[in-house]
């Protein structure tokens, strides 16, 4: 009889301190999902007044956005893999800035106007390693949605996004098989040239 | 850009996983012993896990594009000019709801019954309200195209992914696509109609694939590299319907990865190369995957020939272009 008790006992405390973690985890999620949101409304917001404000005032609108939203040079260092350290500081400061260049860019060339399209949040879950997973999708009129999973970390007080998967294709990873190819075949300076590039050409588009 | 979802996906990862691991061994006995060498070049062997056969890959790789650049774009422009686009979506329409014939098939082969039921509907439906499947008017009372193929089936069945392959005018395929898609013509009423139709098919495939090579294009810094990483996530996604979790915890990897290169520099390579030689060792499948090794390492040297003289055609084509 004692034993049951205590057993109820240790039940109920645990009830009590196991909430409480739980309660903090889901308000820190609602800020990761905060985080999405926000990005995604701006998104839209620059969609709808893309082609007055062009490619370069998309840019400039978008070049905030980017940045307060995703954590861009831990996405830069997890591009290069272990390439990362073999690089001087000069470097990886400089990777850090063209690919944050080229990551507003291309969001600048490939969300230019706007047609009905919309993001919704549908769900969010925890991964193992303390990150979040927000999964969306943008409906887009006469077509299928796309989805987009967006994988957050907890960076100082808010949350980063460091990765989206779209429609099952990690951009994370697919980044990092292209990167890590340039930089062990043509090396850091062909790198660099070829991201220069690709904002260029995003510019003229 | 499709995708659905299913819970037998951690299974098969570690599936498809080991059997990479495994073909590496066999395949290259001399790639693994370049571990223990250089353990600072581990990473052009970790690709080389997907893509074994990457130089001849590639060759083929830019024999299509030039045979896409000169050949299919510019007959597929005239087409798009010529026909109206409602004919195109009614083209695509017709195609596509042909190919519900094979989705049912494979649906049930997965066992997803109930998807099974809804694709037949669509299928139904379409073909006589949709006149002969000219319009989607499925989609219109809430059922959506679904993607199922005969790869997806075989994955679903424990197949494993093996070697990613490019195929001479068809593009990217894996070992296991290519018994896929042989199942997927026969089982295509389109595949029984003459020439011209299937021409006419072709063209409409090139013609909606056009966003998609133009993103290509525009996004890629090795077209080579972004083209196979996500044909390779996409049909992953695809086969495991979609199911979010294994994508995330690949990218969990990714992070710890990264943050355990920062504490330990190269050591992550020998890990790696340990975590190899358990896998093989612990699978009773062994024999088998080194006999399927084989005969790719066979498939490979007759490519490896051929695949120069399809440098050649490039070459040509490009010259041809020149002119």
């Amino acid at each position: 009889m004692d034993l049951k008790f205590i057993r109820l006992v240790v039940v109920f405390l645990f009830y009590i301190f196991g909430t409480i973690p739980a309660i903090a985890q889901d308000e820190s999620a609602a800020s990761a999902r905060q985080v999405v949101d926000k990005f995604q409304t701006e998104l839209i917001s620059v969609m709808k007044n893309g082609k007055q404000l062009g490619f370069a005032g998309r840019y400039n609108k978008l070049y905030d956005s980017v940045s307060n939203s995703h954590d861009l040079t831990k996405i830069a260092r997890i591009v290069v893999g272990k390439e990362w350290e073999k690089l001087s500081e000069a470097q990886q400061q400089n990777l850090v800035d063209v690919f944050s260049k080229l990551s507003v860019a291309s969001y600048a060339h490939n969300f230019k106007d706007y047609s009905g399209e919309s993001f919704t949040i549908d769900s969010e879950e925890e991964t193992k390693l303390g990150g979040v997973v927000v999964h969306a999708r943008l409906s887009v009129p006469d077509d299928k949605d796309v989805k987009f999973d967006y994988m957050l970390k907890e960076k100082g007080p808010s949350w980063r996004i460091i990765n989206i998967i779209a429609n099952g294709v990690s951009d994370l990873a697919l980044k990092r098989s292209e990167y890590t190819t340039i930089l062990q075949r043509d090396g850091f300076d062909a790198l660099i040239a070829k991201i220069n590039e690709k904002i260029d050409n995003y510019s003229k588009l | 850009m499709n995708n659905h979802r299913n819970p037998l996906r951690n299974g098969k990862i570690q599936h498809t996983f080991s059997y990479i691991l495994i073909s590496v061994l066999t395949l290259g006995g001399c790639a693994t012993t370049k571990v223990a060498d250089q353990e600072g070049k581990a990473q052009p062997i970790v690709a080389s896990k997907v893509d074994p056969y990457e130089s001849v890959n590639r060759k083929i790789y830019g024999f299509n594009d030039s045979v896409d650049n000169y050949v299919a774009e510019p007959i597929s422009n005239v087409y798009k000019k010529i026909t109206p686009q409602f004919m195109q979506t009614g083209i695509f329409n017709f195609f596509n709801n042909l190919k519900n014939v094979n989705v049912v098939l494979n649906d049930v082969l997965q066992a997803k019954f109930e998807q099974s039921a809804k694709d037949t509907g669509r299928f139904a439906i379409n073909s006589t309200v949709g006149l002969v499947g000219l319009f989607d008017v499925a989609k219109k009372v809430g059922l959506e195209q679904n993607d199922e193929d005969f790869d997806q089936t075989l994955a679903v069945w424990g197949v494993p992914r093996g070697p990613y392959l490019v195929i001479p005018f068809l593009g990217p395929v894996t070992a296991r696509g290519i018994p896929g898609v042989v199942v997927d013509t026969a089982a295509n009423p389109s595949s029984y109609v003459g020439a011209p139709v299937q021409l006419v098919s072709l063209l409409n495939t090139r013609a909606s694939a056009e966003g998609a090579l133009k993103f290509i294009d525009e996004a890629a810094l090795d077209p080579y590299v972004f083209t196979r990483e996500s044909f390779l996530q996409w049909r992953q996604s695809l086969a495991t319907d979609g199911k979010g979790q294994a994508t995330s915890e690949f990218d969990d990897e990714l992070i710890e990865d990264e943050a355990a290169s920062n504490d330990q520099g190269s050591s992550t390579a020998s890990t790696s190369a340990g975590k190899t030689l358990q896998v093989s060792s612990s699978s009773s499948d062994t024999k088998n995957f080194k006999d399927v090794s084989r005969l790719f390492d066979g498939v490979t040297q007759s490519f490896g020939q051929t695949a120069k003289s399809f440098e050649e055609a490039g070459n040509k084509l490009e010259g041809l272009k020149a002119k």
